[in-house]
């Protein structure tokens, strides 16, 4: 079982000795699908099961991290302008693989890292508002990923995602938003607007990132990314 | 299945496989003993580098065999890929990847050489056999049946092949036809019975076939037929060897065929047919045993079937009514609902 | 009678059969567990179906196939092929493929006895007078089908001597020749994945706890449908079961961590790869090879990601099936993990499974420390051990087991069972165990 401060942090393959595991021990949860899954006519049927969780956010272990409802306002690291505190720029423009440790690793970092792995998950436990942000996130790829067509340019799929990052967009709380039992409505209308302009910071700094990722040097669009736009993280789709 | 192969699968397989791979992929080594019927084992080996294999072979009867020419018809055979035998072994081939026939038809038939070594090896003593009968047969076209001499009307010398524990094959070359007896011994009574019935079908069915009239003469007996009179070491024990003798004649078709296939052969003895004959009769005895295991399994089926149908019989026969009103220490009854 | 020659070692599994001598290396001949007869089956009729279970299997009567033979008189019984020939004839008319072994036991026994009978007179080519065999089971088969075994294997072919050995336990035998081994034991959890299950066993001293087996309803097929998944969603040229096969067997083995793979492979390009497939009409196809190398194979790991119904990763099974099993052998059990079957064989499948395992194993232990409030723990040691034999781990075994100078005398014999009677098989001494060398 993965901590996630060994899946990012640590060497590929820690044996014996003493992992790290502090802070974030593995759910247990008991599953009664599991039970009845592996019913066999001879064999004795699992009584117990565990859990593997997906991958969880990182900024779970930040303090302090304001909310708007129960959706955290991150810092980022953008130029579009917004509510969202502003992080430091990379020191080289290499986007790709920044390292957890970096002052300047945002969301959008953990989200792009973390989505073709957590995509393929149909369950995610919430363990804090910084998941929350890692689900919206990991949908809005999904939903990039279905206007970026195979046959594409460069060109022409940044203009497509820009615009799927400026479109009309629901939040937590409007009729139209699908997650609202997993998220709260913020508490005015002054809160729902600040909510809208970071979510549409983050929409953007995504849509940016994921297209630098689906073009590396211009060539693309990556099949190897587009074979994910089928799936379905957590069943759901923004 | 009703025959049985003569050639061995796996050396077949595993040849096939490694001839087509060895462009492509690298060698790897091989280290196997596999055993072949009548006792017969290979042993395929990779000893030098991994793309020289060598097959050895050992056979329980290699002595007489080699007393009748098995040195040479191996020879005949397998000439340039011989190699001193390995210890242990009678004899021994070794094939060169690196060095194989470039044809695709050529390396094929190589590979079934080498897959029919077990039959080559005992293949001498019914070629020496046959031989012997062209040349007695020749002789004696000069004499009337009267006038033959003495050697002639004989016929050669018993050729016995000690190929297992307690059995044997002999061939005979008479002028008039070869003979070959098999001594077969059943240790269980189940086979033994089963055996008989065989044996005695192939005596019946040339009689009863009309288009078996040509197949080879077949007698089955429980005492040493009239050929091995003198020959020494004979079981005295009465039923429990028999001896099935096969004459076989100018228009020989081997009795395997008996059962399975009513082929009409061109009359004349060609050189394939005496190779397919020679092919056919050696593989006799596990044909025998094999048929036998077979009828056995096919009984087993319709007991099975049996079984069943008696057992569902029997679940059908429930008493009628089986449900009896149930009452309590009190005397109240419970009712069903509805 | 029967002095040297080399006993016959035969693992009949559900998928595959091994058939090959004691002392060998490698199994003589690896082909599909398959019969194709005459007719029953093409028909439609139940006979090729996997058995309806609203009956009992022995009111079946061994399906349609039997009923239709009783009628003939000729030799139709011996018209049916086995093995990769029987596939083939399968796929033309007039002849059914039917899969004598289901979930590891036989089914049927028609089926099974011819297909023993040709197993041994035409791929082995050995009198079964001559031999001993040394046949496989699963864990918990019920002794009625080892004493079915006995009579078709001592009354219709008369064979020598015969041992019945469970798999799991020569799965461990098989271990042995892992540099790894120190000791001979045949305490151990094996876990057996196959083609269309796996089955983690755990073994005290050569007797299976049965009580504690679990099996997962993941194996090498549902590997293969992922990786034919993938290649679908990735609309590649070519995204046949065949193909998927193929990928999975070359090129396909564990990570450590999915992320950080992706991660790997946005800086590494030249880890994505071709793959080249040649079309029945001679035409070459060339296919990319991505994420399934290393997504295919967490399917055990992460079961979540292909199955939306079984979801325990296959370490947290093992655990499980350790820790209810007796107390005093779990340390065993944790010590001497085997891999076995073919779908164990990716490369780093053994070490990811020990570190996670060690990882639970860990967690429990701090746990209890902490709960205990300062008292320490020496510590468990989990070992996986992975070795050369793995995929054939259980004919291996038996091989190993089946030369060793003793083996004869663990056997029964022909005489013994005619004797006693098919009763006899409930009850083999056990090989390889204490006592033997």
């Amino acid at each position: 079982m993965f901590t996630r401060k060994e899946a990012r942090g640590g060497k590929s393959w820690s044996f014996g000795g003493t992992p790290q595991m502090t802070s974030s021990l593995p759910n247990v949860n008991l599953s009664l699908r599991d039970l009845s899954a592996c019913l066999s006519t001879t064999i004795e049927p699992i009584v117990v099961a565990f859990n593997m969780p997906a991958y969880h956010s990182i900024f779970l272990e930040d303090r302090d991290v304001p909310v708007i409802g129960n959706f955290p306002i991150l810092p980022l690291r953008t130029r579009t302008r917004g509510p969202a505190y502003t992080l430091p720029p990379l020191p080289n423009t290499d986007d790709l693989d920044v390292s957890p440790e970096s002052e300047s690793y945002d969301c959008v970092d953990e989200i792009l890292s973390l989505f073709r792995a957590n995509v393929l998950f149909r369950n995610f436990e919430i363990n804090g508002p910084a998941d929350r942000m890692l689900i919206y996130g990991t949908l809005f790829i999904s939903e990039c990923l279905g206007k970026v067509k195979p046959t594409m340019n460069s060109r022409d799929a940044e203009k497509a995602l820009t615009n799927a990052a400026l479109d009309n967009f629901a939040i937590p709380g409007d009729v139209s938003f699908p997650l609202n039992q997993a998220f709260e409505a913020p508490r005015d209308r002054q809160d729902a607007e600040t909510l809208r302009q970071f979510i549409a910071q983050v929409r953007q700094e995504i849509a940016i990132r994921l297209h630098g990722r689906l073009y590396p040097g211009g060539v693309g669009p990556s099949k190897f990314w587009l074979s994910f736009t089928k799936r379905k993280f957590m069943g759901k789709s923004l | 299945m009703l025959l049985l192969d003569y050639q061995n699968v796996l050396i077949e397989s595993l040849l096939t496989e490694r001839f087509s791979g060895y462009a492509s992929a690298t060698p790897v080594s091989i280290d196997q003993v596999v055993s072949d019927f009548d006792g017969v084992t290979f042993h395929l080996s990779t000893p030098e580098s991994k793309s020289k294999i060598l097959i050895s072979i050992n056979v329980k009867c290699f002595k007489e065999l080699v007393q009748y020419g098995a040195q040479e018809v191996l020879e005949r055979e397998y000439g340039p890929y011989i190699v001193s035998p390995e210890p242990g072994y009678d004899f021994s081939v070794q094939i060169d990847l690196e060095n194989l026939p470039a044809e695709e038809e050529a390396r094929n038939d190589l590979i079934m050489k080498l897959a029919l070594l077990k039959r080559n090896a005992m293949a001498a003593p019914f070629e020496r056999a046959f031989d012997e009968f062209n040349k007695l047969a020749e002789e004696a076209s000069q004499y009337t049946s009267e006038s033959a001499p003495q050697g002639i009307k004989e016929g050669g010398e018993v050729m016995a092949i000690h190929y297992r524990e307690e059995e044997a094959i002999y061939i005979k070359a008479n002028w008039d036809r070869v003979t070959v007896i098999f001594s077969t011994v059943f240790r269980e009574e189940t086979d033994r019975i089963f055996g008989k019935v065989f044996l005695q079908e192939f005596v019946d069915a040339r009689r009863r076939v009309l288009t078996l009239q040509n197949a080879p003469q077949v007698l089955f007996r429980n005492d040493p037929p009239l050929e091995l009179a003198g020959v020494p070491g004979l079981s005295t024990k009465e039923g429990e060897v028999s001896y099935v003798t096969f004459g076989m004649a100018r228009n020989i078709s081997t009795s395997i065929s008996v059962l399975t296939r009513a082929v009409l052969f061109p009359r004349h003895l060609t050189a394939q047919r005496r190779y397919e004959n020679i092919s056919h009769i050696q593989t006799f005895r596990d044909y025998f045993h094999y048929h036998i295991k077979a009828s056995k399994a096919y009984i087993h089926t319709r007991m099975r079937k049996r079984t069943a149908d008696f057992l569902q019989v029997l679940n059908r026969a429930r008493p009628e009514n089986e449900e009896r009103e149930r009452k309590t220490a009190s005397g109240r009854t419970f009712r069903v609902q509805g | 009678m029967a002095n040297q020659t080399p006993a016959v070692v035969m693992d009949n599994g559900t998928g595959y059969s091994k058939l090959g001598f004691a002392g060998n290396d490698s199994p003589s001949f690896v082909f599909p567990t398959a019969i194709a007869t005459k007719a029953a089956g093409s028909a439609g009729s139940s006979a090729g179906r996997p058995p309806v279970a609203n009956k009992p299997s022995f009111l079946g009567g061994g399906g349609g196939a039997s009923s239709n033979l009783s009628a003939k008189r000729g030799t139709e019984d011996l018209d049916f092929f086995i093995g990769d020939e029987a596939l083939a004839a399968g796929q033309g008319p007039g002849y059914g493929v039917n899969y004598p072994i289901r979930h590891g036991q036989i089914e049927n026994w028609d089926h099974m006895e011819r297909f023993w009978s040709n197993s041994i007179f035409k791929y082995l080519r050995v009198e079964p007078e001559d031999h001993y065999f040394l046949l496989t089971e699963p864990p918990l088969n019920p002794p009625e089908n080892r004493e079915n075994t006995a009579e078709i294997m001592f009354e219709s072919f008369n064979c020598a001597g015969l041992y019945i050995a469970v798999q799991a336990v020569l799965a461990l035998a098989a271990s042995w020749t892992s540099s790894k081994v120190t000791d001979r034991s045949l305490t151990g959890t094996v876990i057996d994945s196959g083609d269309g299950v796996t089955h983690v066993i755990p073994v005290a001293e050569g007797y299976v706890i049965g009580s504690s087996i679990k099996s997962i309803p993941i194996a090498g097929r549902d590997i293969t449908y992922f990786v034919q998944n993938l290649l679908r969603d990735r609309a590649e040229p070519d995204s046949s079961l065949k193909t998927a096969e193929k990928v999975k067997e070359e090129y396909c083995y564990v990570s450590p961590d999915i992320v950080k793979e992706f991660a790997r492979y946005d800086r590494e390009p030249d880890r994505f790869l071709k793959h080249t497939v040649t079309a029945p009409n001679g035409r070459s196809i060339n296919i990319d090879i991505g994420y399934e190398r290393f997504l295919a194979p967490e399917i055990f790991f992460n079961p979540e990601i292909y199955s939306s119904d079984f979801l325990t990763p296959l370490p947290n099974v093992v655990d499980g099936v350790i820790q209810s099993s007796p107390i005093d052998v779990r340390r065993g059990l944790y010590k001497n993990i085997v891999l076995s079957g073919g779908s164990t064989l990716y490369k780093d499948f053994g070490r990811r499974l020990q570190r996670d395992i060690r990882h639970l194993v860990d967690d429990r232990i701090r746990a209890s420390e902490a709960r205990s409030g300062g008292a320490r723990s020496g510590g468990l040691d989990v070992a996986v051990v992975t070795h050369k034999r793995q995929r054939h781990g259980p004919w291996f075994g038996g091989s190993l087991l089946g030369q060793t100078p003793e083996f004869r005398s663990y056997c029964h014999t022909k005489a013994e069972y005619d004797e006693i009677g098919p009763s006899i098989v409930r009850r083999f001494a056990l090989l390889g165990g204490p006592g033997s060398s």
